[in-house]
């Protein structure tokens, strides 16, 4: 069955031509607006033109214009499949710079909503993936089962089901609902059994296995060197978490190792994320232990923020990755700089070194396997 | 993250000895980076060396070559603008199997804002050098593919920068659609 | 020339011909629209939604509410497509799934015509739809339409040879109850009638249980049926071949889609299920009543369409090579060992138990075949270094 490699694929006796084929903005499979020119002969990939910009909306210089309470709102939209990260990097930021210390209860209860939120959006990647890969709907739609029951409990808590700017600087806007332990352990019972329909339906299949081992492989050396980070640098055998090398929070008094895989390909990208709802569901009862009842936010809590001169990098473990926020304040109530370093461009600069010399059909499945969501990569 | 309390005292008393920055990772870079002019500043989180815009990106590599060092993760690379102090371009380093962080800043004069590529030294720098060039004005000379990343393709932007604080805040003059000459009035048939 | 139908004496040919082709149309879109139904709401219950509610009871009417729709929409046709060639791509991918239908055995003694060769018959014309898409596809002046025909095209005939010999092993051992008592019972035959007849007492599947699922690998590619839909995978080339065409042009792919669907299950509930033949048994006399018959077929067919819904709900989709590999490296050497077995047993009148042993054998093979091809995969066709010099950029 195993054929050994014959001769390279050349253009022999033929005159063929390369065909430039056009993937997107507007195409089912990318997830977002993005624009890839692939020059293909026959189905195999020989160059990979990314375009991006379509969703660039200029978040960082809003936020310069703006003081530091309303760009909470901004941070959302950069990612709103995960939210609650990326106004956890901002507020942690302005927290820093301005010297608060954040009472328990509010830790605790951010730790609860970050890991719920990377839950969410895992389920929306194994969703999305699933559509790639070409079952038609079934991955996606018990998927949206999972992130319903999530965003329903994000809605009582917050009023938004996406864009939450429920984190401030100090601790929470205001206090959880009195329900909120029962609510996350309905939502968490929900979770376990989406994980073992996923893996029921997807990780021993024989297709899939067959569609995404050994697709898009990239190794530990060449992902760090092109600044990949999260699940995508994990599945190649990096074990570098950021709440685990540079803890926040309280995640130091957790206890859990980051998930890795050995081969860097499709398949453990996959299989990564699909045990990372499996870990998140586990922080999240042990933080549900540790909650006590406190102050959410500060007691003397200034109502306009201004902060000292200084910078700061604040970096957070987002879903996709390592969502950084670098803050320059020259005093006054507005940033001097807010650049937001996304993930998700990072992990997209890997696209090309890892599609060239694929199928067509794979290119697609590797771009879902980096799991970009464009309005981090767009700003 | 709680703040970090890096030693250095924010209550001005009595005049403190001049900071030696001998309890962070300053001996080890300033013994790797050699005939290079830097200056280190502390910061929340993490340490800042400053590097004259020449030697910039020869330090980086020594920096990412160190033994004790080892700087293999490029984090971020970005530009702040100073308006008449010029525009600093600030890289972000990490160390994978050191687990040390350091912030490496270079200062640009506003006429002459020109710096050599680090995409030699890391394959991270490429994408984020575009988008600096793109929003700052910021040349980076050798660079291997100089196109805009987020501005689009099909407008000329090449004067506009839109992260400078020069560049107003309010409505931007390029509109779509009618300047770039597309006439609704002409039938192209059916 | 004269002949009759259902009963009525001396009807012109020509008006008879009419009549089993009005009949056969009706009764086609009639079927087809009611199965397009029994698709979504069967998938949708596999994704754990409902599928069409509102358009009538329980959504009965989505199918004639999307009838009307396409048929109201604009035709367009892009200003560089090739206007012969794009305007009848369409039905020849239509007519030929039509004309399938003339011998499927519905119920005893009654199809559109009974012929002797009706499985070859029933191959060749099946074999015509692919020239109707690579005529869609390269027609459409797209380029994501002319890989989506060409795929197709590759598709259609690499399954074409595992599909055929499937059916040949079956005609070869059939075992024609003679009308003559005294002459022996001949072997091999390409009627349908008569194969659908030789089950009388046990069904093919018994026999033959390699080939059933060899045949049903290959009729879900050769209706481009997932996991083998890659020319019209939607998540790459959007539709593939018919990508360009709306309006009623569109439907007709649709529709032929369908059909084709509905023949295949018809012939796969004859050919292997035993028709109307089993499990009432015996030939002409007793025959029950039609109307028995035809349920009886139409449930075997219905099982053929569950699962061909079930597997589109459950399963990704293959790549084009993987495709091909499976076709060429797996489904057609089993067939041929099939055939050589098949063979034997005809020539040393071997107890047929032998071939249900070396079926069941067979599909062990296959699934250690699979199993080996997907944990071994082929080598990738260039290394990402051979063909960037350098880094990426």
């Amino acid at each position: 069955m195993v054929v050994e490699a014959s001769t390279p694929f050349e253009a022999s006796e033929f005159e063929t031509q390369d065909l430039l084929i056009n993937v997107g903005p507007q195409h089912p499979s990318t997830h977002g607006v993005f624009r890839m020119v692939l020059e293909i002969d026959g189905e195999v990939v020989k160059d990979l033109v990314p375009y991006i910009g379509y969703l660039h909306r200029g978040a960082e210089k809003l936020c310069e214009n703006n003081d530091f309470r309303q760009g909470i709102g901004y941070m959302d939209r950069t990612e709103y499949l995960a939210a609650h990260n990326a106004e956890l990097s901002y507020v942690m930021a302005v927290e820093a710079l301005a010297e608060i210390e954040v009472p328990e209860r509010a830790q605790w209860i951010r730790m609860i909503l970050c890991e719920l939120n990377r839950i969410s959006s895992h389920f929306m990647f194994l969703g999305a993936f699933g559509v790639d890969v070409g079952v038609f709907g079934t991955p996606f739609i018990y998927a949206w089962r999972e992130r319903e029951t999530v965003i329903d409990l994000f809605e009582e808590i917050s009023g938004d089901r996406m864009m939450y700017a429920y984190f401030r600087a100090g601790g929470l806007a205001w206090e959880v609902p009195t329900n909120f332990v029962e609510r996350v352990q309905q939502v968490l019972k929900s979770a376990r059994q989406g994980v073992k329909d996923f893996d029921g339906l997807l990780t021993e299949n024989e297709i899939f296995i067959a569609r995404t081992k050994g697709v898009g492989v990239i190794s530990a050396e060449d992902a760090i060197e092109i600044g990949m980070s999260g699940p995508s640098l994990r599945a190649s055998g990096v074990p570098l978490d950021l709440r685990k090398t540079e803890p926040y929070l309280y995640y130091d008094q957790l206890d859990f190792e980051p998930i890795t895989a050995e081969g860097g390909d499709v398949f453990d990208r996959y299989l990564v994320r699909l045990q990372e709802i499996s870990q998140s569901i586990d922080l999240i009862e042990q933080c549900l232990d540790r909650l006590q009842d406190g102050p959410i936010v500060p007691e003397k809590m200034p109502r306009m923020l201004r902060l000292p001169e200084g910078e700061v990098y604040m970096r957070t473990e987002a879903p996709r990755g390592e969502y950084g926020v670098y803050m320059v304040s020259k005093g006054g109530n507005k940033p001097h700089r807010l650049k937001v370093r996304s993930a998700c461009l990072s992990n997209l600069q890997a696209l090309k070194q890892m599609s060239v010399g694929q199928y067509v059909a794979d290119a697609i499945i590797i771009l879902g396997s980096i799991d970009i969501v464009l309005s981090e990569v767009d700003r | 993250m709680t703040t970090d309390d890096s030693g250095s005292d924010a209550v001005e008393e009595a005049p403190e000895p001049p900071d030696t920055f001998e309890d962070t990772i300053w001996p080890d870079v300033n013994r790797s980076l050699t005939a290079v002019d830097v200056r280190p500043e502390r910061s929340t989180l993490d340490l800042i060396v400053h590097i004259p815009r020449a030697d910039v990106v020869r330090g980086l590599g020594m920096l990412k070559n160190a033994e004790a060092l080892k700087f293999d993760y490029l984090r971020s690379l970005t530009a702040v603008d100073n308006e008449a102090d010029g525009v600093d371009v600030v890289y972000h380093l990490y160390s994978v199997p050191n687990n040390i962080n350091l912030t490496v800043k270079t200062t640009l004069a506003n006429d002459d804002k020109v710096v050599e590529t680090a995409s030699n030294v890391w394959q991270a720098a490429n994408w984020l050098e575009r988008e600096t060039a793109e929003m700052f004005g910021v040349t980076f000379t050798n660079h291997p593919d100089p196109r805009p990343l987020l501005m689009p393709e099909d407008v000329d932007m090449s004067d506009t920068f839109p992260l400078l604080k020069s560049h107003p805040f309010a409505e931007i003059d390029i509109l779509q659609g009618e300047q770039l000459g597309y006439d609704r009035d002409a039938d192209e048939g059916d | 020339m004269s002949t009759e139908i259902f009963g009525i004496e001396d009807v012109n040919v020509w008006v008879d011909a009419l009549i089993r082709v009005l009949l056969v149309v009706g009764f086609m879109t009639v079927v087809v629209m009611g199965l397009i139904w029994i698709e979504r709401k069967v998938l949708a219950r596999f994704q754990q939604r409902l599928g069409p509610t509102r358009t009538g009871p329980i959504g009965l009417l989505q199918s004639v509410a999307d009838a009307l729709k396409l048929v109201g929409k604009e035709d367009l046709r892009p200003r560089n497509a090739d206007p012969w060639t794009f305007e009848l791509a369409p039905y020849l991918v239509f007519i030929p799934v039509f004309l399938g239908f003339v011998i499927v055995p519905f119920v005893l003694d009654w199809q559109i015509r009974i012929l002797e060769l009706g499985l070859l018959y029933f191959v060749a014309v099946s074999g015509v739809n692919i020239v109707g898409w690579i005529m869609a596809g390269w027609g459409s002046d797209n380029r994501y339409a002319m890989i989506g025909g060409m795929r197709a095209a590759a598709q259609g005939i690499s399954y074409e040879l595992p599909l055929v010999l499937s059916l040949l092993a079956v005609a070869m051992v059939v075992e024609v109850p003679g009308t003559d008592a005294s002459a022996e019972a001949a072997r091999g035959s390409l009627n349908l009638n008569e194969i659908v007849a030789s089950q009388h007492e046990v069904p093919n599947i018994v026999w033959q249980p390699l080939v059933t699922v060899v045949f049903f690998i290959a009729a879900l590619a050769e209706l481009n049926r997932t996991p083998f839909d890659i020319p019209v995978g939607e998540s790459e080339v959007v539709g593939g071949p018919f990508v360009e065409y709306s309006g009623i042009r569109w439907s007709m792919f649709f529709l032929a889609e369908y059909a084709a669907l509905l023949i295949m299950a018809l012939v796969f509930a004859a050919v292997f299920l035993g028709g109307w033949a089993w499990p009432f048994g015996i030939w002409m006399d007793d025959a029950p009543p039609r109307w028995a018959q035809a349920l009886v077929v139409a449930g075997k067919a219905s099982l053929f369409i569950f699962l061909v819904i079930w597997v589109r709900a459950s399963v990704p989709r293959l790549r084009i090579d993987q495709l091909m590999g499976f076709s060429w490296k797996i489904l057609l050497p089993l067939m041929l060992v099939q055939v050589l077995v098949n063979g034997l047993v005809l020539v040393y009148d071997w107890p047929e138990i032998i071939l249900t042993v070396v079926g069941l054998f067979g599909i062990v093979a296959l699934f250690a075949m699979v199993e080996r091809a997907v944990r071994h995969p082929r080598p990738r066709p260039m290394t990402a270094a051979q063909l960037q010099g350098e880094a990426a950029s």
